[in-house]
């Protein structure tokens, strides 16, 4: 099986980001990034598909150049080639205008099945990989937390609300877009960064792919959101505080 | 008063057939001996170089051998019945080699030493003292082994030890027996030919048994790598730890050679102690089991038959066990090693192991926090930033940045600092030092955060640093070294222990107990510093086991990390020696003993005060 599986490069989530000058975007000069977890997790999937049934990992990325430090963590993973669409200008495109960069160059390759996590932890727009499915003419599944590959194409797991799952057929190729925590990510390795190396790694400047790069949809301002507090300090001896904490958890947060 | 002592009778004449039987004899046991031995010799001159070995500076490598081989030093002082009966045998056969060498060539003629010369006669003398010190200590081993049998020896009775210690038993009392007969008696013939026998029936039962610590032991400890848990870097980009025999280098070669078996490895092991499958000693000898059987040139795993993953990845990195060891076996480097290989490669699979992981490639410290939530902590706490102008870099770690324990620490010693007018900084941003990675054996993370850490350190221009975690000060003054020069580092116990004099002496009147945190204590050999701040508090009373001989707290190694244990907790068992005392306050040194302590005497109504040393420094001030 050939699989594609497209990841992001986003700020890491810790990061203390700040809004920039413009009020448009977060100031980046003094950011660390790291790769959009759902995207993680999709790659993570097509890593397990292909050691159960053979074939090629393919990793797609657009961005700057900081996004190579991204890729290399995927191949060091163990995907088994990459491709970087080089272009400064990520944030001003929309998500038609990513999906047409990372449809455009999908073609060429004929995957069988191609990945990507649902949304990104930037811009939140959950719609790139369904747009890609779009523009790729194939089917398409979103919020996915399992792939089985069956005779007919492959059976994936879908998150519903509540608890609720939902097992759905598809042929392929096929675009499916990956729900974060079905897996258990894996470390990278000193051994895969090493085989990283001799790994292909080929970058196409986005221009060259001729596509439009004018946005349809245009970020007007970006804002910090309201504070709430809601911090509660338990008090108390070891043991009432373990019991406090156990009965607000139940009532409370329903978590257990 | 010499004349009247007894003079050890030899015979005088030996027939042709006898001396042909001697030759023999000799020729035949050497022979044995060097077959046997040789294939041990080739297994670890064929095993890999070690890169990083350096014979020079030689001046500690003679210190060692002098103190640990010559005297005994480690062997007596840390065991010592069966450490001076030892010493007692080893310095007998020290004694023998010359009565031995000329025992086998007086027949031929070619005799030295005569007992009716002087020299002979003083020095037949002083060996027979030897020689009943000796047979009185084997006797002791002897019984030890046979009738004490302390649970570390083993379950399984050795009757190679037992015929050994008989040999040797015989080798000593036909020596003595000697200087009660005459010369041409047929008794003294007798004694000869049996202390003959022994000797060359002793020579080529060496190489195959433990008792090659005989011969390997005064390498080992004379080669060591030196340093406390020095681990080597890798060498190449195809080296990725102890994977397969094609890994093992020659120093751990010769090492699992050395292994003597006394297990006083595994009696100190916290996690064997405490009902964990990990045992130091079958580590060692599992290693060499895997020589034995396949060699150096192996591609078999050495985790898997010989050695089990989950055994090494319950080692806390106390260093008990290296501590210990008499034969020079550096236990971490071959457990961390061990771990690398299956973390490097990505054999390692566990939920905890991978969070800690995934945690630190996209955070900054090893509890999984914002950054932000360090830069308001050192807001609430207007902790300076470090501008270059101060003396010292205070290094916040990840439990003094994070855990709300650790934060106390720091800033009670910040207030001591600004007491004695100390001037200090802390980073605008720092990463964990990579203590747990490093000991879990992630080098690719470990490098990373060293590397990153060192330019931030460079970038800022630190003189000097310090802090409150002694992981902290191991991996930034040893560990680091690999990617850099890291600035001097010290711990606040070094730095309370000078200052002492300034602060103010009032004394309190609480029975305290100080617990060793293994970093400070047999990493750095800091003992006597964090117990003096201690007493500041009133009398100090020491736990059953302190100094070098301290017991884990269960955290170190990147275990605090990995969920809960199996067995008992190794907390639990630290904290009831620590009650047991009668102490009204616990001392620590260490956030993470703290942590693990803290959690263990939780349950406990009456336990004592829980106090890291800074805070008993804080509690004097004005």
């Amino acid at each position: 099986m050939k699989i594609i599986v497209a990841i992001k490069q986003v700020p890491e989530r810790d990061a203390p980001v700040c809004i920039d000058a413009a009020g448009k975007w977060i100031e980046e000069s003094d950011l660390q990034f790291a790769m959009n977890e759902s995207d993680a997790h999709a790659l993570e999937e097509a890593l397990q598909l292909k050691e159960k049934h053979g074939g090629e990992v393919i990793v797609l990325s657009a961005g700057p150049e900081r996004v190579a430090t991204t890729i290399r963590e995927a191949l060091a993973k163990g995907a088994d080639r990459a491709i970087h669409i080089i272009c400064d200008d990520l944030q001003k495109r929309d998500a038609l205008g990513l999906a047409r960069l990372l449809a455009a160059t999908a073609k060429s390759e004929n995957p069988d099945l191609v990945l990507t996590g649902l949304q990104s932890e930037d811009l939140g727009f959950g719609q790139t990989g369904v747009i890609l499915a779009e523009l790729l003419g194939l089917p398409h599944a979103t919020l996915i937390l399992h792939i089985e590959k069956t005779d007919s194409g492959i059976e994936v797991k879908r998150e519903l609300e509540e608890g609720w799952f939902q097992n759905i057929q598809l042929p392929l190729p096929a675009v499916v877009t990956m729900q974060s925590g079905g897996n258990k990510l894996r470390y990278a390795t000193l051994m895969g960064i090493k085989r990283a190396k001799t790994k292909e790694l080929r970058q196409i400047p986005a221009i060259e792919l001729g596509v439009a790069s004018e946005p349809t949809v245009l970020l007007e301002k970006i804002s910090w959101p309201q504070k709430q507090k809601a911090t509660q300090m338990i008090t108390g001896s070891a043991k009432d505080a373990a019991a406090t904490l156990v009965a607000k958890l139940k009532t409370e947060v329903h978590v257990l | 008063m010499m004349l009247m002592l007894p003079t050890l009778a030899e015979p005088q004449h030996f027939s042709s057939l006898e001396k042909l039987l001697l030759a023999i004899l000799v020729a035949g046991s050497i022979y044995v001996f060097w077959l046997r031995f040789s294939i041990v010799l080739g297994k670890i001159l064929n095993s890999k170089n070690d890169a990083d070995f350096h014979l020079f500076p030689i001046g500690p490598r003679i210190r060692d051998f002098f103190s640990e081989v010559l005297l005994q030093s480690k062997v007596i002082g840390q065991r010592p019945a069966a450490g001076v009966a030892h010493a007692l045998v080893f310095w007998a056969f020290c004694a023998f080699a010359i009565v031995t060498l000329n025992h086998c060539l007086s027949p031929f003629g070619l005799g030295f030493l005569s007992p009716s010369g002087f020299v002979g006669r003083i020095y037949f003398e002083i060996a027979a003292v030897f020689a009943a010190a000796c047979a009185f200590g084997i006797a002791g081993l002897f019984v030890r082994r046979f009738f004490v049998r302390p649970k570390w020896l083993g379950e399984k009775l050795s009757w190679e030890s037992g015929l050994i210690a008989l040999l040797i038993f015989l080798l000593m009392t036909t020596y003595l027996g000697a200087f009660f007969t005459a010369d041409a008696s047929p008794a003294t013939r007798a004694l000869w030919w049996i202390h003959t026998l022994a000797l060359f029936v002793f020579l080529p039962i060496i190489p195959n048994t433990k008792h090659l610590h005989l011969v390997l032991s005064p390498f080992t400890i004379f080669l060591s790598r030196g340093g406390f848990s020095q681990i080597p870097p890798l060498a190449g980009d195809e080296d990725f730890g102890l994977i397969a025999g094609t890994d093992l280098t020659q120093l751990v070669s010769l090492q699992a050679y050395s292994c003597v078996e006394c297990g006083r490895c595994t009696e100190h092991c916290p996690a064997n102690n405490t009902g964990k499958i990990l045992n130091p000693k079958q580590i060692v000898l599992g290693v060499r089991a895997y020589l034995k059987d396949l060699g150096p040139a192996s591609a078999e795993p050495l985790l898997g038959k010989y050695n089990s993953q989950e055994a090494a990845f319950q080692c806390t990195t106390c260093g008990a066990c290296e501590f210990q060891c008499p034969v020079g076996i550096e236990h971490l480097p071959i457990l961390i090693g061990l771990r690398r290989g299956a973390v490097n490669t990505g054999t390692w699979d566990d939920d905890y192991g991978a969070r800690l992981f995934l945690g630190l490639e996209r955070g900054s410290n090893a509890l999984g926090l914002s950054p932000s939530e360090r830069d308001k902590f050192i807001a609430r706490q207007q902790l300076p930033s470090f501008d270059g102008t101060q003396e010292y870099c205070l290094w916040l770690g990840c439990m003094g940045g994070y855990d709300p324990k650790g934060r106390e620490i720091v800033a009670d010693l910040a207030r001591v600092m600004n007491f004695l007018g100390v001037t200090f900084g802390v980073l605008r941003k720092e990463k964990c030092t990579g203590d747990p990675v490093r000991r879990l054996g992630n080098d690719l993370l470990f490098q990373q955060l060293a590397e990153e850490n060192l330019a931030s350190l460079a970038e800022n221009k630190v003189k000097k640093i310090i802090t409150i975690c002694p992981h902290c000060v191991r991996t930034i003054q040893e560990d680091w070294k690999e990617f850099g020069t890291p600035p001097p580092i010290e711990h606040h116990s070094e730095f309370l222990a000078r200052h002492l004099p300034q602060l103010p002496p009032v004394k309190d009147h609480d029975k305290i107990v100080f617990h060793d945190p293994c970093y400070l204590g047999r990493y750095r050999n800091v003992y006597d510093q964090p117990r003096a701040v201690a007493a500041l508090a009133g009398r100090l009373v020491e736990a059953e086991r302190n100094h070098e001989r301290s017991f884990c707290c269960g955290a170190g190694g990147g275990l605090t990390f990995l969920g809960e244990e199996t067995g008992q907790r190794i907390s639990q068992v630290r904290a009831a020696e620590l009650v047991a005392t009668g102490a009204t306050t616990i001392a620590a040194a260490c956030p993470f003993c703290n942590s693990m302590l803290r959690d263990a005497l939780a349950t406990d109504e009456h336990a004592p005060e829980l106090v890291d040393i800074a805070q008993i420094a804080a509690r004097r001030l004005p």
